[in-house]
């Protein structure tokens, strides 16, 4: 960690910069174009920063970056840095570098959760209700796959994968039964929760996931140098005094409580967790220390570029976030599975 | 059980699907001993490390730290009292040697902190020990074997635990990294630390545990002194292997020759070896291995035909250094030779402390006589040698072979048919 420190020192402020002027010009880029600067003047003036009280502003411009487009940025970033921190934990906690709350199950279990909390129209009565069935779900998910996995309380890599497709396609096929029960002509709504987006996202949605999101990951930095000592596996963890399975059952909830208000918010958007953990890793090595925060902001980062190019590519019709992330995503997992497969050989 | 047994185990027993992998096993440990476990492939020696330590829980017994039990202890407390390094960790991220060398301090941080300062010069000062710490910053998973090894010695010293067990911690090692980290234990030891290791290396064990420990078959076999617990009796009940151990001349250290008793069996048949300068080492050896009974005479004490006679537990005759034998060791030299069914003559140099030895060969029924070199540039008493050398050539039966020839009809087993021929050959 010694070693990195030079890089890390530097790296953190840059990605804070990047992070934010990604932002801004998320916000301010778009079928309709507003300046930079009104796009400046709109979000001060609505946080009353002093001096930018008194400017009168076009009521659609208004409209658009206030009410459209930064919250939708604000939940990609909380999105993209809950979800990279997750895969971070997730990866750590199986000492495996392929773990991603996608690939093991708990996305879709988030979203088989959330889906039954709409079908029993439980969503109306509470704002939590469906983060909590969300996140019973994302348990429920991991549970089946460690359990499904695990083999004298050793976890292979291929065999954690294998456990967590089916898992995935479980619960994936569970929720689209219920879909089709619930009403067989939303076929956007089972896009949502399939390949996730962060279109229509509103304040609500921030308001909804930023506390735990926020918390969660707040969480897991503290608990970081833990994760360094379950990633040696279980012997080495035990042997130097660590309760390996108290901790990893309770880092692992915190991870599935993050992913599922994720998926909450914006659907199952997958494969940021394998893919910005990894990158992030080559940069400042395996501390979850420095990795936790660093892959925070990246994923952050990550998440709003794929969704400003998904806007982009073709500018009429929107793509969904989920089937960019996917597609940067799957040959960046495939390359590392071959890396995986060539170093156990 | 006395105030100085830092380790105690009692009745420990593992058993799954029915299996005893391990067996009521007892033993105590005090304060700065260096245990080596030792027992062949499958006796159980990583799995009772394990049962020790408490990652693998026992299915009976219990251990004591201190008088105290392990189940007493939490995971952190006991990491505090015993370190153990693994026989194989994987780890799938590059942390740096020092990354995890710190990881030895684990136990002493609270669940909030990060390592101080001070725990990094601890983990600097047992790099340094054990010769890694210019690793520092390298990555584990590209460093060679034998670094690799030392960089978790330093992470398991750097636990400042009292205890600690290691698995094979010399595994993929080179033989000079394999003596280093017995060294380093043997100077931990020595410092009032408890070591129990599971070695494979015998000759390592010996030269540098101060006690061992064999198992088989989940049991103690024998638990003592290295000079106690490495004799053939024992290492043949454990490894199934036959084996002669005796002290190499050489390093003034215990030393194991393991063989393979050859199928027929020559127990019945007693051969008389007339050796002597280091004449008939090999012939010994291979006599030895195809299940011989062994006679020999007269060497002198001091020579290397003696030693190997001594490390063979042949029943041999010894005349002091540079005298002549004496007439009470000639006869019963005389007797012996009589007696066996077959007598090897080697090459010998004769001179006057050692002439008996070629007039008492003309007593052997059956006479094999070696000669690399001609009589004539062996004779150092004046002729006489060559004298008797001759008239032994004469006798019936006698035959005249080279050491290789020896050695191959020793191998093909044909030593006795040999005699037996030459016996009928001569009679018609």
């Amino acid at each position: 960690m010694k070693s990195s420190n030079y890089r890390v020192r530097y790296l953190l402020p840059v990605m804070i910069i990047i992070l934010v002027l990604l932002s801004i010009i998320a916000t301010s880029w778009g079928q309709v174009g507003v300046p930079l600067a009104n796009t400046m003047e709109i979000i001060f003036k609505h946080w009353g920063i002093p001096g930018y009280a008194d400017i009168t502003l076009n009521p659609q411009q208004d409209a658009v970056i206030y009410f459209i487009r930064l919250p939708r940025v604000i939940v990609g970033i909380l999105v993209g840095a809950g979800l990279a921190v997750a895969g971070a934990v997730m990866q750590g906690i199986f000492s495996n570098p392929l773990a991603d709350p996608g690939i093991i199950g708990v996305s879709s279990g988030a979203a088989f959760g959330a889906i039954t909390a709409i079908s029993l129209g439980l969503t109306t009565s509470n704002l939590f209700t469906m983060p909590f069935f969300a996140a019973g779900g994302s348990l429920l998910a991991v549970l089946l796959t460690v359990m499904l996995a695990s083999h004298k309380g050793r976890i292979p890599v291929i065999i954690l994968l294998l456990a967590g497709i089916a898992v995935s396609m479980f619960m994936g096929a569970l929720s689209s039964g219920l879909l089709t029960i619930l009403n067989e002509h939303r076929v956007r709504e089972y896009l949502f929760w399939m390949v996730g987006g962060l279109d229509y996202r509103r304040w609500e949605h921030v308001y909804l996931a930023a506390g735990p999101i926020l918390s969660g990951i707040g969480i897991c930095c503290l608990l970081a140098r833990h994760m360094n000592i379950l990633v040696l596996g279980d012997n080495e963890a035990r042997a130097v005094g660590a309760s390996v399975q108290k901790m990893r059952i309770g880092i692992l909830s915190v991870a599935s409580v993050i992913t599922a208000f994720a998926v909450c918010v914006s659907g199952a958007i997958g494969f940021v967790g394998l893919v910005v953990p990894h990158i992030m890793r080559i940069f400042v090595g395996p501390d979850h220390r420095l990795l936790i925060p660093v892959s925070a902001l990246a994923g952050g980062i990550f998440l709003v570029a794929c969704d400003v190019l998904a806007r982009m590519i073709v500018p009429s019709i929107e793509i969904r976030v989920g089937v960019i992330t996917a597609l940067v995503g799957a040959p960046y997992f495939l390359y590392l599975l071959r890396r995986v497969q060539r170093s156990e050989k | 059980m006395t105030q100085s047994n830092i380790l105690s185990i009692n009745n420990l027993s593992y058993v799954i699907a029915d299996k005893h992998i391990l067996r009521n096993i007892s033993f105590a440990a005090s304060v700065g001993e260096f245990i080596g476990i030792i027992g062949p492939n499958g006796a159980g020696k990583s799995t009772l490390l394990r049962c020790i330590r408490g990652i693998t829980p026992p299915s009976a017994g219990q251990v004591l730290i201190h008088n105290t039990s392990i189940q007493n202890f939490s995971e952190r407390e006991l990491a505090k009292r015993v370190a153990y390094m693994q026989q194989d960790v994987s780890v799938n991220f590059d942390f740096s040697a020092l990354d995890i060398v710190l990881t030895g301090r684990y136990p002493h941080l609270e669940w909030w902190q990060n390592e101080r300062q001070q725990d990094i010069d601890i983990a600097r000062k047992n790099m340094a020990f054990t010769g890694v710490e210019k690793l520092e910053y390298s990555s584990v998973n590209q460093v060679s074997g034998g670094e690799r090894q030392r960089i978790l010695f330093a992470k398991a010293l750097t636990q400042e635990t009292d205890i600690l067990f290691l698995d094979e911690p010399t595994a993929n090692l080179d033989l000079v990294y394999q003596e280093e980290i017995f060294r380093y234990c043997q100077t931990i030891c020595g410092r009032g630390k408890t070591v129990l290791m599971v070695v494979h290396d015998l000759r390592l064990a010996a030269k540098f545990c101060s006690r061992l420990i064999l198992l088989a078959k989940g049991n103690v076999l024998v638990d003592g002194l290295p000079d106690d617990v490495l004799t053939s009796k024992y290492l043949e009940q454990a490894y199934h292997m036959d084996t002669v151990v005796f002290k190499n001349k050489t390093t003034g250290l215990l030393d194991i020759y393991t063989y393979e008793a050859g199928q027929a069996s020559n127990s019945d048949i007693n051969v008389h070896i007339i050796g002597g300068g280091g004449t008939v080492g090999d012939i010994i050896r291979q006599l030895f291995n195809n299940g011989y009974k062994l006679s020999g005479g007269v060497f002198h004490q001091g020579d290397s035909d003696a030693d190997v006679a001594e490390a063979f537990q042949m029943d041999v005759l010894l005349a002091d250094p540079f005298c002549a034998v004496s007439n009470e060791i000639g006869r019963l030299n005389r007797e012996k030779i009589a007696a066996a069914d077959v007598v090897i003559l080697a090459n010998l140099y004769f001179g006057p402390q050692n002439i008996d030895n070629l007039q008492a060969a003309a007593h052997a029924k059956k006479l094999i006589i070696v000669e690399d070199s001609p009589i004539e540039q062996r004779d150092y008493v004046g002729g006489q040698a060559v004298l008797i050398y001759k008239r032994l050539i004469q006798n019936k039966g006698v035959i005249v072979l080279t050491s290789e020839e020896l050695l191959q009809m020793i191998e093909d087993n044909k030593l006795a048919d040999q005699g037996v021929q030459l016996s009928k050959l001569t009679a018609d």
